[in-house]
C-alpha cells in the first residue's frame, strides 16, 4: 500500500538548509585552523596553508551570507510561518522539553502533541540562527577591520568563537536527530525530499497534521 | 646570556627632527613611503609594515603660547603582550632582553594581533601575508651595539641600557621637569606588565593620544582564557552525547522488543 505524504519543506527552504549544511561546515574547518594552535597543526595541513584556508573561508562566507538571504527572497512567506511557530511557544513545548532528555536516550514517554515545530526545533530555530547571524555579522566586522572601532573589533573573535562553539553543539545534535536517532524516522526526508509520511506526521506533529490536513 | 634592557624615551628633550625614523628605515632596510601632512610638522599618521617608528607633534597652547610635545611611537616591547596572546600560531615571543618578535617563518598575516595591540603598533603587509612591527633591532642589541633610533638621537632623548640605571634616569628626569611641567609622569611602567619602552610625558598620555593604563582587554580573557581553552570542550560533548544516545536508544529498544513492546518509529 503507497502511504499518503504531506509537504513539509519547501524547495526554497531546502536549498537553504542544505545550502547551509554545507557552507557551514566547509567554514568551520577552515576557521578551525586558526582556533587554537594545536587545531591548526591538524587541520591546516588538509588545505595546505593557513593563506587557502583563508580564502576558502573568506570565499565561503559569502555564500554562506547570500544563501539564506536568496531563500528569504524566494520563499518569504515560508520564512514568516518558520518563525511564527517557533515564537508561539507554548506549554506542549515546554513539556517536550522537559521529557525530551529521557527521549533523547530511548525511553519511552508521552510527549503532547507538536506544531510544525516541536519544542527542541524551535530552540534549534532560535539558537542556530542567532548563532549564524552573529557569525556573519562578527565575521564581517574581523574581515573589514579598518572600518570598525577597535573595542568592536575585538570582540568580534571571542564573538565569532562562542557562536561557532554554539552552532556546532546543535549541528552535532541536529544532524544526530534528523538521521540516526530512531525517534527521528521521516524527518530527513522531509528535509530532503520535501515531503513526509502521513502517519508520521500525525504522530509527531499532531497539531501541524491536523492544520494542514483540515485545509 | 642576554639581560633584560630598556629604553628611555625622554619627550622633552625631542626636537621632533625624525632622524630616529630614518636610521630605523636604514638599518631595517624599510622602503620610504610617501607621506603627507596629518597635523603640525607630523608627516605619519601611524606606524605601517614599513614604518616602525615615526614622531606625533602635539601642540599645546598655553598663555597664548605654543609648546610643541613630541612623541616617539614604536612597538612598546610589553612584558605581557596582548599581540603574543591573540597570535593563533604561536608566531609571537618574547626574547630574554625582554624584547616582543614576530618569527615570519610561522606568522601568516592573519592581524589578530594588529586588531589586540592597545596601540595598533603591528601592521600586516597585504602582499607578504606577514605583519611587521618595531623588532627594538635585536640584531644590534645581541651585539652590543644600541638600537639605531637611540644610536642616531642628536638631542639626547633616548637612552638605552639595563632597567636599574634607565629607571634611575627617568626618575630623576622626571624630577626636573615637573617644575617646568607639573602634568610630567612616567608611562609604560604600570602598562602591559611593564614595557621595554619607559617614556616621560610632559602631559596626562590622553593629550598624546594614548591610552591612559592599557591592560589585557577582557575580549582577549574571553577568548583566549576561557572561550578556547574550555568552550571549546562542549562540542566534543555533544557529539559523545550523540554518539551514546546512538547506543543506548537501540539497547532500550531491544530490550523492549524483547519484552514485546512495539517500536518507536
Amino acid at each position: 500500500m503507497l502511504k499518503e505524504r504531506v509537504l513539509r519543506f519547501s524547495g526554497s527552504a531546502r536549498f537553504a538548509h542544505w545550502g547551509h549544511t554545507i557552507t557551514f561546515l566547509v567554514l568551520l574547518f577552515t576557521g578551525l585552523t586558526l582556533f587554537t594552535p594545536a587545531l591548526g597543526r591538524v587541520l591546516t595541513p588538509l588545505f595546505g596553508s593557513h593563506v587557502t584556508a583563508s580564502s576558502i573561508h573568506k570565499v565561503m562566507a559569502v555564500f554562506f551570507t547570500i544563501i539564506p538571504l536568496i531563500a528569504l527572497v524566494i520563499n518569504f512567506k515560508g520564512f514568516v510561518e518558520w518563525w511564527k511557530d517557533v515564537f508561539s511557544f507554548g506549554a506542549n513545548d515546554i513539556k517536550f522539553l522537559m521529557v525530551f532528555p529521557l527521549e533523547f536516550f530511548g525511553f519511552h514517554v508521552e510527549i503532547p502533541p507538536q506544531s510544525k515545530f516541536n519544542g527542541g526545533e524551535k530552540m534549534n530555530s532560535v539558537v542556530t540562527t542567532t548563532s549564524c547571524v552573529l557569525l556573519a555579522l562578527s565575521g564581517y566586522v574581523m574581515w573589514f577591520k579598518d572600518a570598525f572601532p577597535a573595542g568592536l573589533v575585538q570582540w568580534c573573535y571571542p564573538i565569532h568563537g562562542i557562536c561557532m562553539i554554539l552552532a556546532t553543539c546543535m549541528v552535532c545534535m541536529h544532524a544526530y536527530l534528523g538521521s540516526f536517532h530512531p525517534g527521528s524516522g521521516e524527518s530527513f526526508w522531509g528535509m530532503w525530499k520535501g515531503t513526509v509520511r502521513s502517519d508520521w506526521a500525525a504522530h509527531h506533529h499532531a497539531k501541524w497534521y491536523n492544520e494542514v490536513t483540515k485545509s | 646570556m642576554m639581560t633584560k634592557k630598556k629604553v628611555f624615551v625622554d619627550t622633552s628633550l625631542c626636537t621632533g627632527c625624525k632622524a630616529c625614523s630614518v636610521a630605523c628605515k636604514a638599518w631595517n632596510d624599510l622602503e620610504a613611503e610617501k607621506t603627507q601632512l596629518i597635523t603640525s610638522y607630523q608627516s605619519q599618521a601611524s606606524t605601517t609594515y614599513n614604518t616602525w617608528t615615526y614622531i606625533s607633534m602635539h601642540e599645546k597652547y598655553e598663555n597664548g603660547k605654543m609648546e610643541w610635545l613630541m612623541f616617539k611611537h614604536q612597538c612598546y616591547h610589553c612584558a605581557e603582550p596582548s599581540c603574543l596572546k591573540a597570535c593563533p600560531v604561536q608566531a609571537i615571543y618574547k626574547t630574554e632582553s625582554g624584547y616582543t618578535l614576530i618569527d615570519h617563518e610561522k606568522c601568516i598575516g592573519c592581524g589578530y594581533c594588529v586588531a589586540n595591540c592597545p596601540w595598533s603598533v603591528p601592521k600586516t603587509n597585504p602582499e607578504l601575508k606577514k605583519t611587521f612591527k618595531c623588532t627594538g633591532c635585536i640584531d644590534r642589541v645581541e651585539n652590543g651595539i644600541k638600537p639605531a633610533c637611540v644610536y642616531t638621537c642628536q638631542p639626547g632623548a633616548l637612552h638605552f641600557g639595563e632597567p636599574a640605571e634607565i629607571e634611575a634616569l627617568a626618575q630623576t628626569r622626571l624630577a626636573e621637569v615637573k617644575k617646568d611641567h607639573p602634568k610630567a609622569q612616567l608611562y609604560g611602567d604600570n602598562a602591559m606588565g611593564g614595557t621595554t619602552y619607559l617614556y616621560l610625558l610632559l602631559e596626562d598620555p590622553e593629550f598624546y593620544g594614548l591610552p591612559v593604563n592599557p591592560t589585557v582587554s577582557s575580549s582577549l580573557v574571553v577568548w583566549k582564557d576561557w572561550v578556547q581553552p574550555y568552550g571549546i570542550w562542549l562540542i566534543p560533548l555533544a557529539a559523545a552525547a550523540a554518539v551514546g544516545s546512538f547506543f543506548t536508544t537501540r539497547i532500550i529498544n531491544n530490550a523492549n522488543k524483547s519484552k514485546g513492546g512495539d517500536l518507536h518509529a
